[in-house]
């Protein structure tokens, strides 16, 4: 078989091949390998392949075919580098942790291995998840699959860009102001950040504890289901993480309840500043759910352009109490200095990389005694109008639909320029991380052959009907999945 | 770009964060930091007064887990990451300066 066959596949199809003895997980995981071979060196979405261990894996699984097959079985996953593998290298793409293997795995991954995925390799990353692009690795960027002169979107752009050229079924990633949406649009493949607290943060190394969600990577709204059946519910090690049962595929209404949903359009999601082309993508849409009698409303999150100057702060200043853990003690990097503080000052300095620096000062410095109250404090306020909007919003409607970036995906960083510019990329992905409600991203169309995210919003707790009506819009629009040549560039 | 954080001012909150900065990360820093600063105040806009903040998420009352000691996790397996063990603890360079050890001393 050619890896091309499986560009329209979701999970059930290739476990109808294993069933029918077409292909085993070995042959499977083999084409997987086959293809990061091939895209790598063009699009550098791995910071580790785990081909021995993936191998073995699939090998024992080939020898044992079960009568019924869990969830996952015999497919591969590949998993951002800042989710915790037992004994493989998880880096979050900082020098800091270069040499770090973690000795326990993340709940979510202790449950994507119970449900039967082997764990193909380590997905590339803004170094500890902090950027848009993919650009802050301290390994090198990632690259957009359909086209190498753009950013895949960040932080999680490994793990896009892998399930986007296929060369991974499908992926994890992690959310904190846009991370799995953001790039899941720029690469035109399904994006699912839950409600907070669904998905268990254990061994996902933090960044801002109060905003931070394991994500899923998926090419069809179907796969997304089924790894959140599988990831998702109470964890005994996260007392963040929710106390109820896991998600269930009965909680997605049948289609005729999904045409009697009420969305809702803010108003404030379409600013002057959106590129032409991604408003006039997400209103076709929206004449095409008209159509089909879904009714839409126009709803109004007055505080939308504060909630990026909020975000900023209370990230930033979450992000600098977490990063203190790395002082070259325990685990992660140590440079020898003359005595202890010495130490602290050479490994942190050593080990950080800019973007990460300066988000540690901004924090540090938003914390600090005398700024606490102007920045931190308001930031937190501020965080309360932003959910009290989507709440209100949420009395006149049961979904939000918005675009999920203002712009295509855009050429990487210029030296020199406004970096405000890059935090504006997470404009439509904040507010919504800010309240905790689950938001999926879903490619709508091309423009010159690059993807158009739309945003679904939910509330807390309702995926159901957010997947719902994203298996409707899947259908409706009827796009075929993303299948890039990796060719040196797209000129032509 | 108005100077809401002075350098002097970066220095000391760079050296808070145990980070040492080059002259010219310094500058870039001074920029960039107080390019996002000043663009805070546009919250000022708000009246916050009455407004509660929200500092975390929680849907539910935080579960408490049974008071039962249970083994941990790793043991030795979590020194394997360590930069540097002995006998099963972690080391560090010295904490107390030599000659801070001997007035500590003398007093004693």
């Amino acid at each position: 078989m050619k890896i091309e066959e499986f560009r329209d596949f979701s999970i059930g199809d290739y476990h109808r091949l294993f069933k029918d003895k077409e292909i085993s997980p070995l042959e499977l995981v083999n084409l997987f390998l086959e293809r990061i071979k091939e895209g790598e060196d063009k699009i550098h979405a791995f910071l580790f392949v785990n081909e021995e261990k993936a191998k073995d894996e699939a090998q024992k699984k080939a020898e044992n075919l079960p009568d019924e097959l869990l969830p996952l079985w015999g497919l591969p996953v590949a998993i951002k580098d800042n989710i915790c593998t037992r004994g493989i290298p998880t880096t979050c793409g900082s020098k800091m942790l270069e040499n770090f293997t973690p000795p326990y795995d993340a709940t979510v991954v202790e449950r994507l291995k119970k449900a039967g995925a082997i764990i193909l390799g380590k997905t590339n990353m803004d170094e500890f998840a902090m950027g848009s692009s993919t650009q802050t690795s301290a390994f090198g960027p990632t690259y957009n699959p359909f086209d190498r002169r753009r950013v895949p979107g960040g932080s999680s752009g490994g793990s896009a860009a892998s399930v986007c050229s296929l060369e991974a079924p499908f992926a994890l990633g992690s959310d904190t102001g846009g991370s799995v949406r953001q790039p899941a649009a720029f690469c035109g493949v399904v994006g699912l950040r839950p409600t907070y607290g669904r998905i268990s943060r254990y061994g996902v190394v933090s960044f801002a504890s109060s905003l931070d969600q394991v994500g899923l990577i998926t090419r069809k709204v179907e796969d997304a289901i089924t790894l959140l059946e599988v990831v998702s519910g109470k964890d005994d090690k996260d007392s963040t993480c929710a106390p109820y049962p896991p998600f269930g595929r009965s909680e997605i209404p049948a289609p005729e309840e999904i045409r009697k949903l009420k969305v809702g359009v803010p108003r404030e999601y379409f600013p002057s500043g959106l590129e032409k082309v991604i408003k006039t993508k997400i209103q076709e849409v929206l004449e095409k759910l008209k159509e089909e009698e879904i009714e839409i409303v126009e709803v109004s999150l007055p505080h939308t352009s504060y909630a990026l100057e909020s975000y900023y702060i209370v990230a930033a200043a979450e992000a600098s109490s977490n990063l203190a853990r790395y002082d070259g003690v325990v685990y992660g990097l140590r440079v020898e200095g003359e005595n202890l503080q010495d130490m602290y000052f050479k490994t942190r300095t050593l080990g950080f990389g800019r973007e990460v620096k300066k988000r540690i000062i901004l924090g540090t410095y938003a914390l600090s005694s005398g700024y606490y109250d102007e920045y931190y404090l308001k930031g937190m306020k501020v965080r309360t109008l932003v959910r009290q909007d989507f709440e209100e919003a949420f009395g006149k409607c049961d979904l939000l639909i918005t675009p999920t970036t203002p712009s295509l995906p855009f050429f990487p960083e210029k030296k020199g320029r406004d970096p405000y510019e890059m935090y504006l990329n997470d404009m439509f992905t904040v507010p919504s991380a800010m309240a905790g409600l689950p938001s999926l991203s879903l490619n709508c169309g091309y423009d010159e052959g690059l993807p158009v995210g739309l945003q679904i919003i939910g509330r807390p707790f309702e995926e159901g009907k957010l997947l719902g009506l994203a298996l409707f819009l899947e259908k409706l629009l009827a796009l075929p999945s993303p299948f890039p040549l990796f060719k040196e560039d797209n000129n032509e | 770009m108005r100077e809401v954080i002075s350098l002097q001012e970066l220095k000391r909150i760079a050296q808070v964060s145990k980070l040492e900065l080059s002259e010219e990360e310094l500058q870039g820093f001074f920029e960039d930091i107080n390019n996002v600063v000043s663009r805070f105040e546009k919250l000022n806009d708000l009246d916050l007064q009455d407004i509660s903040p929200t500092s975390h998420l929680s849907w539910s009352e935080p579960p408490f887990s049974s008071d039962e000691p249970r083994a941990g996790e790793g043991g030795e397996e979590v020194l394997k990451g360590a930069p540097q063990v002995a006998n099963g603890y972690f080391v560090v360079p010295r904490v107390v300066d030599k000659e801070e050890k001997e007035n500590e001393d003398r007093r004693v």
